[in-house]
């Protein structure tokens, strides 16, 4: 019995490589859903309670939105992707301290950690608007204009947090005080992320300038893809695209420079 | 084969540089069970992870053509928020094993019974060393990297997981770290000293213990 080892199925790196981040993305499921049969509730709950309310105030203050648009989707749509965006970037930071025994594996490397934490993460996030969109379609008649379109700017907003997280995740490895920077960062890109207003309603030099971060052309595109053509979006796929490859690249090279520089040690 | 050619470890701290290893030549074999006895501090947690490929030399090149296990020891690569069998299939995944078969090898060899569906951290120490050796031995390893984790079972346990690096001789070996000179002895059938961050190696295991005791 004890010579009769399990043996290793043969495959390809690529098929290697999945089974290490699979494994790594259950690992993260379970231990953030924890071991109550709730647990897969409560892990949507923080971004439904957040978005819940940010939408509740603007609707009980009566905020006025051009041509009939619905306040309480208006601002959930636009929240809950941000939130995305924020807590992948938020959690980038310290990320590679504190799954450092995951490197005993050498199997394992600080992308796939990375990549395994900011799925979860994304799909989380996703279930939640897809929730809410059923929500829309079932009791708001708010039945959402182009649905795939959403779900793309969701998978490029998370592009571009995965790959910020990555790059703020390996400078902290060389400049620790970068961790302090983190949170007033994120914070700050909210006002400056277009998630809570229309550039259409910007004075065009406004427009201009905001229209330099790659998240306004996402909440502005996905705004388009939930309300269509009551909004009229500014937005540049190719734009993003850019940022996202960039930020990646950068990130993914910084973590090969990081890599050498850690210690295992207790 | 496993060749460590000329390598080099240094720390950099307040108080400066700290030259942990300080140029190993070593070559290890499959079916070699090799002793590395040293002082605390001497290196020998540091000369593991450099073994394991989990971090990097600063100098030197290090040659792997045997499937390295991670070093076990200290329960590194165990989730103690999960439970015993969500660890084995962690390392299933990981390593590409069956699950169904990795889950009854690790449930069986670790003879945790019903603790085999608890949380790790509700573990005893021992409990901890016998599923941590359970999920090494799951993974059909070329070559063992051991960190003193063999001490913390009973001797019934110890017995067992002689046998099985006995079963797998042929293939696999075994590199043991240690500061008890009788565990090197009950494990090991060659051994070294690493001393001011260099390698000794001698040809008899009881020749190495004495030259230890002699430090």
């Amino acid at each position: 019995m004890i010579g009769d080892v399990p043996r290793r199925e043969q495959m390809s790196p690529a098929a290697a490589q999945l089974g290490v981040i699979s494994g790594l993305f259950i690992r993260e499921m379970l231990t953030r859903v924890g071991r109550s049969r709730l647990g897969i509730l409560w892990l949507m709950a923080e971004p439904i309670i957040l978005s819940t309310m940010i939408s509740m105030l603007h609707w009980l203050s009566r905020s006025d939105l051009p041509n009939g648009l619905p306040v309480f989707l208006f601002y959930a749509m636009s929240y809950v992707p941000f939130m995305m965006f924020r807590s992948i970037v938020n959690r980038g930071s310290g990320s590679i301290q504190a799954n450092i025994s995951l490197l005993h594996h050498n199997r394992i490397t600080l992308l796939d950690v990375t990549l395994a934490r900011n799925l979860m993460e994304m799909m989380v996030c996703a279930t939640v608007i897809a929730l809410y969109m059923l929500v829309a379609t079932l009791f708001l008649d708010e039945p959402p204009h182009e649905p795939a379109l959403f779900v793309f700017g969701l998978l490029l907003s998370a592009l571009l947090a995965n790959g910020l997280s990555m790059v703020i995740g390996s400078a902290q490895v060389v400049w620790e005080w970068i961790e302090h920077l983190v949170h007033p960062f994120t914070y700050l890109m909210l006002p400056i992320s277009a998630a809570f207003f229309m550039l259409s309603a910007m004075p065009p030099a406004t427009r201009e300038l905001l229209l330099w971060n790659p998240l306004v052309h996402v909440h502005e595109m996905n705004r388009w893809a939930m309300f269509g053509d009551r909004v009229t979006p500014y937005y540049d796929i190719s734009y993003v695209l850019l940022w996202a490859l960039l930020l990646n690249l950068v990130g993914m090279a910084g973590l090969r420079v990081a890599r050498p520089r850690l210690s295992i040690s207790d | 084969m496993l060749e460590l050619n000329n390598v080099w470890k240094v720390f950099e701290n307040r108080q400066g540089r700290k030259e942990v290893l300080r140029g190993i030549h070593a070559s290890f074999r499959r079916g070699q069970h090799v002793g590395i006895l040293g002082r605390n501090g001497a290196g020998k947690s540091t000369l593991l992870r450099v073994l394991a490929g989990v971090e990097a030399p600063t100098r030197g090149n290090i040659r792997r053509s045997m499937s390295i296990s991670w070093p076990l020891g200290g329960g590194y690569g165990i989730h103690t928020s999960l439970t015993g069998i969500a660890n084995a299939r962690f390392i299933a995944r990981l390593y590409g094993l069956p699950l169904q078969r990795t889950e009854e090898f690790v449930a069986d060899f670790s003879e945790l019974g019903p603790y085999f569906h608890e949380p790790v951290k509700s573990y005893s120490s021992g409990m901890r060393s016998r599923l941590l050796m359970a999920l090494s031995f799951a993974v059909d390893f070329e070559c063992y990297l051991v960190d003193e984790a063999l001490s913390a079972g009973d001797a019934r346990f110890a017995n067992k997981c002689l046998e099985v690096f006995g079963i797998r001789r042929q293939n696999a070996a075994m590199i043991m770290i240690s500061h008890n000179a009788s565990h090197v002895k009950r494990y090991c059938d060659t051994a070294a000293i690493l001393r001011n961050g260099m390698l000794e190696f001698y040809e008899d295991v009881d020749e190495a213990i004495a030259a230890y005791q002699g430090l």
